[in-house]
C-alpha cells in the first residue's frame, strides 16, 4: 500500500468513519471540505510520526503540506529522502 | 446620546466614532464599522422586505466571518431573533432547530454542505449570504441572494425600526445540548446582551485600541460574547476559523499585534503542544481569557509561562446567563488558585443547600445567580424549571470562600465537555439506539489530553446481530455534528446497572465491562 493509500485510509477510518475511497479524494482540501478539524489534524500528525518514522516540526504544520492526502504523501516522500 | 439599550444601539454607537477602523478581518478582508454598518442597513431592509417584523426568528447558518456578523446585526435591527445554528450539525439536527424556533428565514453562506437539503424543505426563505458578485444560482433555487452586487443603502428608514426594539424582547436563541430529545433553546433579550457585554467590556477593560484574534465560533454563547464586547466598543476582531494549524494562528496574533485572545482549555493545549511561543513577538498581547470549564492547574502555570506578560482571566459561565457569571482577577490567580473567582458586574451567586436555604461560606451546594444577563427562558418552555423567582439554577455545585470567591467542585449532570462543546449524553444515545441491531447503549465523557474529555459510546447488540464499532461512528456521522461522535466505541455483553436498572456510568467511565 502506498503512502497515500496508507493516508488515505487512516482518515477514513479514523475521521470520516467510512471504508469508501470515494469519500475521501486524494486531492481534496481537508480544511475547504471541512474534513478534518483541529484535533483531527493532532491526530493525523500522531499517525505520520508514528507510522512513517518522521517528525513534523511545528513551522511545518501548513497547508501546503498537509491540507490533502496527495499534499501529505508528498511531504512524507520529502520528509524520507 | 441616551444610554445605548441594544447591541445595534452600540454599534452605531462606535461607528459614529470610529467608523473608518477596521471591525472584522478575515484573511486580507478587511471589514470597516462604516462599511459593517452599511451592510447591515441593507440586510435589514432586505430582511423587513421578505416579511421579518418584531420577534420573528431568523436563523443563521454560518461560519465566523462577516456574513455571520451583518446577518446577526441585521437581524436585530429589523426586530427579528437572531438564531445561530452550529455550522457542524447535520440536516436532522438543523431542521429540529428550525422547526422548534418557528425560524421564517434561514441565513446562510453558499458552501454550507446542508444548504440544499434545508432551503428544499420549504420551511424557511432561505437568503444566501456572499460577498462574491458571482453566485452560482443553478444550484441555490428556491434561495434569494445577497451579496454585494445586491446592496441598497436604506439607513432612514432602518434608524427608525431601531426605535422600536424593546431592550426586554428576545433579541437570540442559542441552543445548547439537551437532557432529552427536545432542543434546549436559551432565548436571551436585548438587554441581557447588553448586560452581558458591558460586564465583559468593564473587567477586561476593553476599549477601540484592542486587538483579538478570535478563533471561538460565534454561534456558542463564549464566541457571542466576545464578538459583541469588542463591537461595543469599536475594537478590532481578526477572525481565525481553524486551529488545525495552531502556529500560524500565533503567528497572526503577532503580525496583527492582537491585544487579546479568548480560549477554552483544549485551545491552550493546543497551541502550547505544537507552537513554541518564544518565536513569536507577543509583547503587545495584554490578556488571554479562559472559559468553558475547569483549566488544570498544570496548563495554566504553562499558559503564563508561554505568554508571561500577558494577564491571564480564569472565568465562568452559562449560555442561560448569556456567557459571563464570574471572573477571576489575574493578580488574584495565584492566591485563589483553583477558583472562577467574583461574580461580574450586576451579577449575584448564590450557594444553597438541598432545603433551598442559602448555605455558609465554605458550604458546598447548588450555585445560584442573578442578574441582568439572566435568560429569559427556553424558547417554547414556560415553565424553565432552572428559573425560580429571577434566579437561575445552573445546575453546578460549588462553594463561596469567606472572601465570596467561588471554586466549583462538579456538576448534578452527566454533560460531556469536549473541546468547547458540551454534549449531553442523551442525545448521542437517542440516535445510537435507533440503529438496527442496537440493544442497549450508554454514553460517557472519558478524559482526553487535549479535548478534556472524549465521547465513548458501549453498545449492547441484538442477539442476531453484528455490528462495528466503525458502523455505529459511520450511523452517528449521518445525523450527528462531527463533534457528537463517539471517539472511541465499545461492544460490551450489557451495560453494568444499579439494582434498580440505572446505568453505572462511572463503571463505563472507567472501562469496567461485562
Amino acid at each position: 500500500m502506498s503512502v497515500a493509500e496508507q493516508v488515505q485510509k487512516y482518515i477514513l477510518e479514523n475521521i470520516l468513519f467510512s471504508q469508501d475511497v470515494s469519500q475521501l479524494p486524494m486531492d481534496d482540501s481537508f480544511l475547504e471540505k471541512g474534513i478534518i478539524d483541529s484535533t483531527g489534524m493532532l491526530e493525523v500528525i500522531f499517525f505520520l510520526e508514528e507510522t512513517f518514522q518522521v517528525k513534523v516540526a511545528d513551522d511545518e504544520m501548513v497547508p501546503a503540506n498537509l491540507d490533502s492526502v496527495n499534499k501529505i504523501a508528498a511531504y512524507v516522500a520529502r520528509k524520507k529522502k | 446620546m441616551a444610554t445605548p439599550c441594544t447591541l445595534v444601539d452600540g454599534l452605531r454607537a462606535a461607528r459614529t466614532k470610529f467608523g473608518s477602523r477596521a471591525a472584522i478581518t478575515q484573511q486580507d478582508r478587511v471589514i470597516s464599522y462604516d462599511d459593517l454598518w452599511q451592510r447591515i442597513n441593507s440586510l435589514a431592509a432586505t430582511l423587513r422586505s421578505v416579511g421579518i417584523h418584531s420577534g420573528e426568528r431568523v436563523a443563521l447558518l454560518v461560519e465566523n466571518s462577516g456574513e455571520y456578523v451583518v446577518g446577526y446585526y441585521a437581524t436585530l435591527l429589523a426586530g427579528g431573533v437572531a438564531v445561530g445554528l452550529n455550522t457542524a450539525s447535520r440536516a436532522p439536527e438543523l431542521l429540529r432547530n428550525l422547526r422548534h424556533c418557528e425560524a421564517t428565514v434561514l441565513l446562510a453562506t453558499p458552501e454550507h454542505p446542508e444548504l440544499a437539503t434545508l432551503a428544499g424543505n420549504g420551511c424557511v426563505t432561505t437568503i444566501v449570504l456572499t460577498a462574491a458578485r458571482k453566485v452560482p444560482l443553478a444550484t441555490r433555487s428556491g434561495c434569494q441572494v445577497y451579496g454585494q452586487s445586491l446592496q441598497q443603502i436604506c439607513a432612514q428608514v432602518t434608524d427608525q425600526l431601531s426605535w422600536s426594539l424593546n431592550a426586554n424582547d428576545p433579541a437570540s436563541i442559542i441552543y445548547t445540548s439537551g437532557t432529552t430529545g427536545e432542543p434546549k433553546g436559551v432565548t436571551l433579550s436585548h438587554a441581557n446582551l447588553v448586560a452581558n457585554t458591558q460586564a465583559v467590556v468593564a473587567y477586561l477593560e476593553l476599549s477601540e485600541h484592542d486587538i483579538c484574534v478570535n478563533v471561538l465560533p460565534f454561534f456558542y454563547s463564549y464566541g457571542n460574547s466576545v464578538l459583541h464586547s469588542y463591537l461595543w466598543v469599536g475594537a478590532s476582531i481578526v477572525l481565525e476559523n481553524s486551529l488545525a494549524y495552531p502556529h500560524l494562528v500565533v503567528e497572526r496574533m503577532a503580525r496583527v499585534r492582537a491585544t487579546g485572545f479568548a480560549g477554552v482549555p483544549s485551545t491552550y493545549a493546543l497551541l502550547l503542544q505544537r507552537v513554541n511561543f518564544s518565536q513569536y513577538d507577543l509583547q503587545s498581547l495584554r490578556y488571554l481569557t479562559q472559559a468553558g470549564g475547569a483549566m488544570k492547574n498544570e496548563l495554566i502555570a504553562r499558559v503564563r509561562a508561554a505568554v508571561p506578560q500577558a494577564k491571564l482571566f480564569v472565568m465562568y459561565g452559562q449560555t442561560e446567563a448569556t456567557a459571563r457569571l464570574t471572573y477571576l482577577p489575574p493578580e488574584m490567580l495565584d492566591q485563589k488558585l483553583g477558583s472562577v473567582g467574583i461574580a461580574v458586574q450586576g451579577v449575584r451567586i448564590e450557594i444553597r443547600c438541598e432545603s433551598g436555604q442559602r448555605a455558609n461560606a465554605g458550604t458546598l451546594g447548588d450555585v445560584w445567580a442573578q442578574g441582568p444577563n439572566v435568560m429569559l427562558g427556553y424558547w417554547g418552555d414556560a415553565e424553565t424549571a432552572v428559573l425560580r423567582d429571577g434566579w437561575l439554577k445552573t445546575g453546578d455545585i460549588g462553594y463561596l470562600d469567606t472572601d465570596g470567591f467561588l471554586y466549583l467542585q462538579g456538576r448534578r449532570s452527566d454533560m460531556i465537555k469536549a473541546g468547547a462543546h458540551r454534549i449531553h449524553p442523551q442525545e448521542i444515545e437517542d440516535v445510537v439506539a435507533q440503529m438496527p441491531g442496537v440493544a442497549e447503549v450508554a454514553v460517557v465523557g472519558v478524559d482526553d489530553e487535549i479535548l478534556g474529555q472524549a465521547i465513548k459510546a458501549v453498545v449492547v447488540v441484538d442477539a442476531n446481530a453484528t455490528l462495528s464499532p466503525l458502523q455505529v461512528q459511520a450511523y452517528c456521522k449521518q445525523q450527528l455534528a462531527a463533534h457528537k461522535i463517539p471517539k472511541f466505541v465499545v461492544m460490551a455483553s450489557a451495560l453494568p446497572k444499579t439494582a434498580s436498572g440505572k446505568v453505572r456510568r462511572v463503571e463505563l467511565e472507567r472501562g469496567e465491562l461485562i
